[in-house]
């Protein structure tokens, strides 16, 4: 294989019919960056049809190709269609590199497409960072458990896949250049489609799952004693009129749902203020607060990695800081009442 | 007239001179904390000042000022006693070792090591693994200091194969509450040397002087273990196997049991679900955890089997073998968490751990939901055994303190009235404190009591060292010192 | 009766794994091996299935020899047959490797109804191994599965709830299927003696890159993979924040608040 045979950078965008995924709209101002660096151009692949201001929003982030893909199969979202459909465009078009959203559907399908193109694929990574002499992009991230940074390339085939988690980077428009149209009709014939979505139960909305874009988050680590320790970070929460959030060990131990994590493998977070409660400071964690505007952490332990990426920090017991925050904010409350 | 002297600014300074500005707090600078226990029920008291200290030499000094001023000193650890121990009742000091938690040096050849008092008991535990030794005390509460562990000679879970702390303590040295040192007992397994004041400072919570230093036996680690469960279907049936469990020779290193509704709160608080609940088709009503260990796992098979056999025969519901790595964690992380969610889901709390003969832990257990139905309190209970050491918890969430008090102490009068009666103990391995004195006394009996208190009298004249417990009375009650 | 797999591996336990801070490289002595934690939920549901509707489970996986410990730890949870892929030549595969020769030799034992495999590794965790499974099988994927409803053997079906980001969604999926699931409701057993017994003795089926027919040497360990980890680094550590030690927790609280008072 010759490398210099792909060009071009894609970034799947997946949307409802409606909006697009915000992870989609991340990677293309992301990948941007790293198609400004390689000389290469931007592509933006969109099955079926999108509302203009939607598209606009694509537009906006500077994309220089647009692959509108029309055909049977693809809705309801479906592993068979879009792994056939990658599969045919990377061989008809030959991009050097594919990102898809790291949603529970692009982890379905794009190591899968990798594999019968087949190709390497990477997933997580936290930094994209083209390298000129090798030309291939780095995908870095945090590996054994956030003990140490790993770099991974696709050094001899192409694309070199990559699945992001939302949140990883931001979506920023840097102005619109005229990207070419093409239309492409890949059909799928819908009986070879494996899986048939019989019903959809939307779970309960329930906002405290939503912490995404929290202002304030509350977020507690394994140095939670258990569940019964929660309802004062709840308090604390709401008193700050944020949300509470966990790391990944404290899913583990069940003591709060996966939507909660935050991190590498979960939620990424931008709030204004983050208080980090018994939380150890693991990379793999660290990457999912990074760009929170001010963090305080509250360990037991002086020598905890957190307190290196806090702005104030705290030595002491999380319980017994948390209520002395609680009493404070209630009592500032109770002032404000007279 | 006051017994003892308030802390004057002069003294004070004086004590702050001896640990220095850093480890020495009085008045609002000190921490809530040093006021109670894990039981805060038994009534918290501030002491007047708090030294942190890091020698013999610090306390030694800080003794001869408290002797020559009549102010209490109370020694504190980690704070996690169960029985007010720590609680300086009288004001005066504390005396807080958590300072002192350096392990100064191993003696492989003669397997000993010497530690200060304030050690954790889970940073020795480690420590000594890593060295490729085990020290054999395993009390459930892997934060207590082991200068705490010596003083209430702490058992644990491993107590039914090693013994408890008693036996792994060599030597000490000893601050006397004049402020002179002493050593007592040597690095050498064998004494028959005059009265044994080594033991006598083994579970003397303080009253007699100040642990500075241990030197402690440890032996060789054990290559392998495995844990059986035994799933019964109430807790009289599982209890009922212990006895031919004993009889079977395996020599076992633990034998536990627990509860279904422990087991369940556990799941719930922990979300740990490693205990089956259903097991073969039937549900659970208590377990019987067995370890067992050897130097191969051809070693532990037949002992395997064995236990299998008697699982059997006694009505287990199944035999389940805890091997790996990951379920020993899981089912260890969920037994040492059940005192952390009873705590947690209990607004108010009192506990007994009184130690019964075996074949009397089901009636002692069924006596005591009688009495707890009775007085309008539920009981949480697990414990050892494989020694009839029962850890037995008075909860309510819905009565004010007073009247839980009330209650509590009529279900404690007649349940440590039931344990003599049963030939048992006050107290196995969570010592007397403030909190069971009285229980003690009417256990042992006037004569009894009466040499505690003169021995109390030749080792501490003054009465300054933790006073209020154990066996020294305060005239008058707490408020008149 | 239904033919199952369930793919498992064997990592460090990461949790323990230490960084030299001379050299930055992991410090893997004396850190133990276990099953796969996220592995031990897949097998729990495959074992489940086998109770509910009949057949077998066999366990596989590629590792060196003392990976075989992992694959006894199965077959006392309730697994019935055991295979270990073990060959230097397979050392360093990535997840495209790695797939091809689990399915290289599993194809030897028979056509499977039903595949399980972890949602992901303790040590690597890309999470792919799934979504390229399902691939090399040809099967259905069922990703984040909560419930196994119903398996139909003669139309070849299973039905499945799966958790999704905002909800659950009731799948069919034609058979073969591959299977991750959520660990919710699959909470891993603690064998009985007997089983544990038979465990420790049972016979393992062994291959090597010479005893699976055809295999690509091409497509195998190193030369298989196309991800390469040219470089790893300890993880930047910046400056420490500002440590507020004002003597007592109610005092750095309250400087705490002084501080933040922009933000608050």
């Amino acid at each position: 294989m010759n490398k210099t045979d792909y060009r071009d950078m894609w970034v799947y965008i997946e949307h409802d019919g409606k909006t697009i995924q915000t992870v989609s709209l991340e990677l293309c101002s992301e990948v941007r960056k790293l198609c400004d660096a390689s000389g290469e151009k931007l592509a933006a692949v969109v099955i079926s049809g999108l509302p203009q201001s939607e598209l606009d929003k694509i537009f906006d982030a500077g994309i220089d190709k647009l692959i509108i893909v029309s055909g049977t199969g693809y809705e309801p979202f479906n592993v068979d269609a879009y792994t056939h459909l990658f599969t045919v465009l990377c061989r008809k078009y030959r991009p050097s590199a594919v990102f898809v959203g790291g949603t529970i559907n692009g982890r379905d399908f794009a190591p899968r497409f990798a594999c019968r193109l087949p190709t390497g694929c990477t997933s997580d990574a936290t930094q994209l960072v083209y390298n000129p002499e090798s030309g291939d992009i780095e995908f870095i991230e945090p590996a054994v458990g956030g003990k140490m940074m790993a770099v991974i390339t696709v050094p001899f085939m192409r694309p070199q896949v990559g699945t992001i988690r939302p949140g990883t980077f931001k979506y920023q428009p840097t102005g619109r250049r005229e990207p070419e149209i093409i239309r492409e009709t890949v059909d799928f014939p819908p009986d070879q489609i494996r899986t048939k979505i019989l019903s959809f139960t939307p779970d309960e909305a329930d906002d405290s799952l939503n912490i995404a874009d929290a202002e304030v988050i509350v977020c507690v680590g394994s140095g939670i004693k258990g569940a019964d320790s929660l309802p004062r970070y709840r308090k604390l929460a709401s008193l700050l009129g944020g949300k509470l959030g966990c790391t990944r060990p404290v899913f583990d131990r069940g003591i709060l749902p996966f939507k909660l994590v935050i991190g590498q493998s979960g939620i990424v977070v931008k709030p204004k203020l983050y208080l980090a409660f018994g939380v150890s400071g693991a990379v793999n964690h660290v990457t999912g607060f990074a760009d929170s505007e001010k963090v305080v952490a509250i360990n037991k332990d002086p020598d905890a990695a957190i307190f290196h990426y806090c702005d104030y920090g705290i030595i002491g017991d999380m319980d017994e800081i948390c209520d002395l925050m609680i009493r404070r904010l209630e009592a500032a409350e109770a002032e404000a009442a007279v | 007239m006051a017994k003892y002297n308030k802390l004057t600014q002069v003294v004070a300074e004086e004590l702050q001179a001896i640990v220095g500005k850093q480890r020495f707090s009085a008045g609002d600078s000190i921490k809530p904390d040093y006021a109670h226990d894990e039981m805060p029920i038994y009534g918290k008291v501030l002491p007047e000042a708090v030294c942190l200290a890091e020698s013999t030499e610090e306390i030694a000094a800080i003794m001869k000022v408290c002797s020559r001023e009549k102010i209490p000193v109370t020694v504190r650890g980690a704070g996690t006693g169960l029985v007010g121990g720590c609680v300086p009742v009288c004001g005066g000091i504390v005396l807080s070792t958590e300072k002192m938690n350096r392990i100064l040096e191993y003696d492989m050849r003669n397997l000993c090591v010497r530690i200060q008092p304030g050690v954790l008991l889970c940073d020795l535990a480690a420590d000594a693994l890593a060295h490729g030794v085990m020290y054999p005390p395993d009390p459930g509460e892997k934060t207590a200091t082991v200068g705490g562990n010596v003083s209430t000679n702490a058992g644990g879970m491993r107590a039914v194969k090693y013994g408890v702390t008693r036996d792994y303590v060599l030597a000490m040295t000893v601050v006397l509450p004049s402020g002179e040192v002493i050593q007592l007992g040597k690095s050498v397994c064998k004494t028959s040397s005059g009265y044994n004041l080594l033991h006598l400072m083994i579970g003397s919570e303080g009253t007699l002087g100040i642990i500075t230093e241990l030197t402690l036996k440890l032996i060789p680690k054990p290559e392998k273990d495995v844990t059986l469960m035994l799933p019964f279907h109430d807790i009289a049936t599982a209890i009922a196997a212990v006895p031919s469990i004993k009889l079977a020779n395996l020599d076992p290193q633990s034998i536990e049991f627990a509860e279904r509704d422990v087991i369940d709160s556990s799941a719930e608080f922990t979300g740990n679900h490693i205990f089956p609940t259903v097991v073969n088709g039937k549900e659970a009503g208590a377990y019987i955890l067995v370890t067992l260990v050897g130097n191969s796992e051809q070693e532990l098979v037949p002992k395997m089997d064995r236990l299998g056999k008697i699982a059997e025969q006694t009505g287990a519901y199944d035999t389940l073998v805890i091997w790996t790595d990951t379920l020993k964690k899981d089912v260890w992380a969920a037994r040492s968490a059940f005192l952390t969610v009873i705590e947690a889901q209990s607004k108010l709390l009192d506990e007994m751990d009184v130690v019964v003969p075996v074949d009397k832990i089901a009636p002692f257990l069924v006596f005591v939901h009688e009495q707890a139905d009775q007085y309008g309190v539920y009981i949480k209970s697990f414990g050892h055994a494989g020694d009839g050491n029962l850890h037995i918890y008075c909860c309510s969430n819905d009565l004010e303190e007073d009247e839980f008090k009330k209650r509590v102490k009529k279900l404690m009068d007649a349940s440590y009235a039931k344990c003599a009666e049963f030939g048992g103990q006050v107290s196995g391995e969570h010592a007397i404190g403030h909190a069971k004195k009285q229980y003690l006394r009417e256990s042992v009996g006037e004569t009894v009591y009466g040499l505690m208190t003169q021995i109390k009298t030749v080792f501490d004249p003054d009465a300054i060292l933790n006073p209020g417990k154990v066996c020294h009375d305060l005239e008058g009650g707490a408020e008149s010192c | 009766m239904l033919k199952i797999l369930c793919c498992i591996k064997q990592v460090p336990d990461v949790n323990l794994v230490k960084i030299d801070p001379e050299t930055g490289s992991l410090i893997r002595q004396g850190v133990p091996s276990i099953l796969n934690p996220l592995d031990t939920n897949a097998l729990e549901a495959a074992v489940s299935v086998k109770e509910q509707l009949g057949g077998e489970v066999t366990c596989i996986t590629m590792g060196p020899d003392m990976a075989e410990e992992a694959l006894r730890e199965c077959l006392a949870a309730g697994a019935d047959h055991a295979v270990l892929l073990s060959d230097r030549a397979f050392a360093n595969a990535d997840t495209l490797a790695t797939s091809y020769v689990i399915c290289s030799a599993a194809r030897q034992l028979g056509q499977f109804d039903l595949i399980f495999c972890g949602k992901e590794s303790l040590d690597g965790a890309t999470g792919q191994m799934a979504s390229q499974l399902a691939e090399r099988f040809d099967a259905s994927l069922l990703s984040g599965v909560l419930n196994i409803c119903d398996i139909c053997e003669e139309q070849k079906t299973v039905l499945a709830e799966r958790e999704l980001e905002n909800g659950i969604e009731k799948t069919e999926a034609t058979l073969p299927c591959l299977i991750t699931v959520e660990k919710t409701n699959f909470h891993p057993r603690i064998p009985n003696l007997k089983s544990w017994k038979n465990s420790r003795t049972a016979e393992i089926l062994r291959f090597n890159s010479h005893t699976i027919p055809e295999l690509d040497p091409s497509q195998i360990g190193d030369p298989g993979s196309p991800t390469k980890v040219p470089r790893t680094y300890p993880p930047e550590v910046g400056e420490s924040g500002l440590i507020l030690q004002e003597g007592s927790p109610e005092k750095d609280v309250d400087r705490l608040f002084s501080l933040l008072k922009d933000v608050l």
